[in-house]
């Protein structure tokens, strides 16, 4: 949960351990999602339950490359994630073709991530906010009319600027405003984005899709499930775990990737054949290090820091397979370099040599063709083979009797860089 | 003339048809959406089809436009070298472009640059992705641009290839919000990238056999799914063995004494000549890099050195794809961030300098041995129309078949001109 969340929440953008123990702590003790949310939106590195919480502002506060400090990124990024709206085209214009991206939503949370700022060098991320003392002065480049705003939730209402508390102290934070306002069971918008965002997780295409375009001309494609959902999850206090047990419970979720296409197959917003999901990078680690049976060799304990040959498998998987930085990973991203990596990485191809223990030595000490398919279709694929499929494996080794060794490792490769295998169906 | 403010949404909605059209002609992404389709798919399809190709040489730092296409000399700012005659009548440019100067009837030069940034950074930016309006998006470098246009060529080879001094890699930063599949592939220092060589644990036999059973069980597994998977993935699959198939891209063995001694066994050399190999072997764009022309001290020293080691192997790729007749399909380009001031700085230097700069072209669409524009006598400023790098690239995309006019990216439904809308093609280069 905590990777899947690290990905989901940061987009590749880089790793940070108190980010790292914040959402293993909050996943341990199922924190529930307007809690996380309120957290995120409003970190405090001194608050034990908040310190780390602060990664998702601070490392967007970065400058990369030869790009100036993104504040309208993470004002985009905070309607995305929280609010399922990708406000970035409203940020200069009233969207062009979606009627409910004003431009006014985008400047109203704009005006207060404006007065944000990451503190440098710090062991626990940390911001620093500026008091926002006015409203903030706005034009369309379209027309030059000025406009202003105070801070204000996307398609909520202006809220005041926040005062001081009593006089000669600072005024009050303004990112409190938007943690308070934001994750809130009144705002539909918060729950059906999650909703959406766990209905995606799970089965493998958003109700609203793509995932970050709720509006009004984007209807989801099963109106009243998403309602559903949403309304259920908020009644459940947005409690993570209860929500995902309850979609792997559904029929949906269980259906088959299979069916006769006739006369085409039926599209994804059908639901009516499962979807073929992606695995992450992480994933595609983990399951090739189980079949190959070096899982629990490599894998460190919970908590202890990534080292040796786990680390070094890690970091070639995930730079084959992961998403550039800042790219959502939704769907299955082919690309040449992760082909390549599947071709030729060496530390890959050891996996498929013997070793006490693993998957080659177990099948290296079978005799029959068919014991060996069984073995490999198995612990790969997790099923039994075909008898056709059987025969395949038996044509194999009595063309080449005298290479048998070599003729285990290609039909591992060649299994596991499968799509069957790659794919989560 | 009529400029519009940005495209009309009308203008773009997707038909359905166009949509397929659009998925039919790049098998990478699985749903549209994630595609970035063009909002003109059959016309990408008929542009794939003529094979254009184009190599862009860029100067890290700037080149100076004043020690190589637009000599003064005798002015106060000239410097010490002189300018010579070329094999096109009329023009002249500097000495230390003594090989170049024999293929001046292939080249065009654009003497009328005026550009926005002084600073490196800003620059090699706004120059790379042709200086569009600010959408609040970033724009795609020259290469990934191409690449997303015209796509790979018949030879199944990647679209754009980088070859640059150090570190190679997949760099995606070229391709903005192309995303990371129209990024480069990198050589670096003109080695293949990493994996790209058959591992020497498996043999050609083997790796013929485990392909062959890949196959196999994904024809199975997509015999009764949805295709777009299994389409991906083999797409991908097949690019990277085409790749490997062509490891002789690769060998310096393959290289002949003569192309040695004619590109020198420099770097830029080195590199300019990798560049032809990829381009006789189909890929659609080739960049080559070249550092360190950023000549605030010793301008001259620097000049003497470094533009002769770009000489040479110019010369010698003009004079190669001339000779093989890929001049009609092949779009050369010689690129900086920005030309060098006319003033000559206290360290015996050239700052940088947007203002009034030079850049040399040659190959398909493109005249012969003409140089369009001027500077004034002492090189200081423009002499007529300026020219930014917006103009240039609507006259490379049209070059290259592409009409800049008609073409826009669709960035999750934003549609985005490929080309600054506030400029047009410098006509006078255009063939």
């Amino acid at each position: 949960m905590r990777e899947l969340f690290h990905v989901l929440l940061m987009e590749r953008r880089g790793d940070n351990t108190a980010w790292d123990n914040y959402l293993q702590a909050a996943f341990e003790a199922n924190k529930t999602w307007d809690q996380l949310v309120r957290e995120i939106l409003f970190p405090d590195e001194k608050d034990p339950q908040r310190a780390g919480a602060g990664f998702f502002y601070t490392k967007r506060l970065e400058a990369y490359g030869q790009n100036p400090i993104d504040h309208p990124g993470l004002t985009r990024d905070v309607g995305r994630l929280f609010l399922g709206i990708d406000l970035q085209c409203a940020q200069c214009h009233d969207h062009l073709f979606i009627g409910d991206y004003k431009q006014r939503e985008f400047q109203g949370l704009y005006s207060v991530y404006l007065n944000v700022t990451a503190k440098g060098d710090q062991p626990v991320p940390a911001v620093i906010e500026k008091p926002l003392i006015k409203k903030h002065e706005f034009v369309s480049v379209f027309d030059s009319t000025k406009q202003e705003t105070g801070p204000r939730i996307p398609f909520g209402v202006e809220l005041p600027i926040p005062e001081a508390p009593a006089a000669g102290t600072p005024p009050a934070s303004a990112l409190a405003l938007i943690a308070r306002d934001l994750p809130r069971v009144d705002n539909d918008r918060f729950s059906r984005n999650i909703a959406n965002r766990l209905w995606f997780l799970m089965i493998g295409r958003g109700l609203v899709h793509p995932l970050d375009l709720h509006h009004s001309d984007n209807p989801p494609s099963h109106p009243e499930l998403l309602d559903l959902l949403a309304r259920e999850f908020a009644t459940h206090q947005f409690d993570i775990r209860w929500m995902l047990r309850e979609l792997a419970l559904s029929q949906t979720y269980q259906r088959s990737s299979q069916g006769d296409a006739i006369p085409e197959p039926p599209p994804p917003e059908s639901y009516l054949w499962g979807i073929e999901k992606r695995l992450s990078a992480e994933q595609l680690l983990r399951s090739t290090l189980r079949a190959t049976g070096d899982l629990e060799r490599l894998e460190p304990p919970p908590g202890t820091a990534a080292a040796g040959e786990w680390k070094e498998l890690r970091t070639r998987f995930l730079t084959a397979y992961a998403n550039e930085p800042r790219e959502p990973e939704g769907e299955y991203l082919a690309t040449v370099k992760g082909a390549l990596f599947a071709l030729n990485d060496g530390k890959l191809l050891d996996l498929m040599k013997r070793r006490p223990g693993n998957l080659l030595d177990r099948v290296a000490t079978l005799t029959a063709p068919t014991e060996i398919a069984d073995e490999f279709y198995l612990t790969i694929f997790t099923r039994f083979p075909t008898d056709e499929e059987r025969g395949e494996v038996q044509a194999i080794f009595e063309k080449d009797p005298a290479r048998r060794e070599q003729s285990l490792a290609t039909l591992a490769w060649a299994m596991l860089a499968s799509i069957e295998f790659g794919i989560n169906h | 003339m009529h400029q519009p403010q940005l495209c009309q949404p009308w203008e773009h909605r997707l038909s359905r048809r166009r949509l397929l059209g659009t998925l039919a002609g790049g098998a990478l992404a699985t749903q549209g959406e994630a595609l970035g389709p063009l909002f003109a798919p059959a016309m990408a399809e008929e542009l794939r089809a003529e094979e254009k190709q184009a190599i862009l040489i860029w100067l890290d730092g700037g080149l100076s436009q004043l020690e190589s296409w637009d000599p003064k000399p005798k002015s106060p700012f000239g410097g010490p070298f002189r300018s010579i005659a070329t094999s096109a009548p009329g023009i002249e440019v500097c000495e230390l472009l003594s090989q170049t100067a024999k293929q001046m009837h292939h080249l065009a030069l654009l003497r009328s640059v005026c550009t926005q940034d002084n600073s490196h950074s800003a620059g090699v930016a706004r120059i790379n992705r042709g200086d569009p309006k600010d959408r609040g998006v970033v724009y795609p470098f020259l290469g990934s641009a191409v690449a997303k246009l015209l796509g790979p060529t018949s030879s199944g080879l990647p679209p754009y290839i980088w070859i640059k001094p150090q570190s190679g890699g997949f760099k995606a930063a070229d391709a903005g919000f192309l995303g990371a599949r129209y990024g480069a592939l990198a050589l670096g220092d003109g080695k293949p990238p990493e994996n790209l060589l058959l591992n020497p644990q498996i043999t050609p036999e083997e790796n013929e056999l485990r392909n062959e059973l890949r196959q196999r069980f994904n024809t199975r597994y997509a015999a009764r799914r949805r295709r777009e998977i299994a389409d991906a993935n083999s797409y991908v699959f097949d690019l990277a063995q085409t790749l490997m198939r062509r490891e002789d891209l690769f060998d310096e063995s393959k290289i002949t004494d003569r192309d040695r001694e004619r590109y020198g066994t420099h770097e830029l050399g080195r590199h300019i000549l990798q560049g032809r190999r990829m381009l006789e072997a189909g890929v659609r764009f080739v960049k080559v890099n070249s550092y360190h022309w950023d000549s605030h001290g010793d301008n001259f020293n620097a000049c003497d050195s470094l533009v002769r080691q770009f000489d040479q192997p110019f010369a010698a790729l003009i004079e190669d794809l001339a000779d093989r007749g890929m001049l009609d399909n092949v779009l050369v380009i010689v690129l900086s961030e920005f030309g060098r001031t006319p003033k000559i700085n206290s360290h015996v230097g050239r700052d940088h300098w947007p203002e009034a700069w030079s850049v040399a072209m040659a190959g398909t669409g493109l005249k012969r041995g003409v140089a369009v524009g001027k500077t004034n006598a002492d090189g200081t400023f423009v002499d007529g129309p300026p020219h930014d790098i917006g103009h240039l690239f609507h006259t490379w995309l049209r070059a290259l078949g592409v009409p800049p006019e008609n073409m826009s990216y669709d960035n999750h439904g934003q549609p985005l001109p490929v080309a600054n809308e506030a400029c047009s093609a410098v006509g006078e280069l255009l063939a």
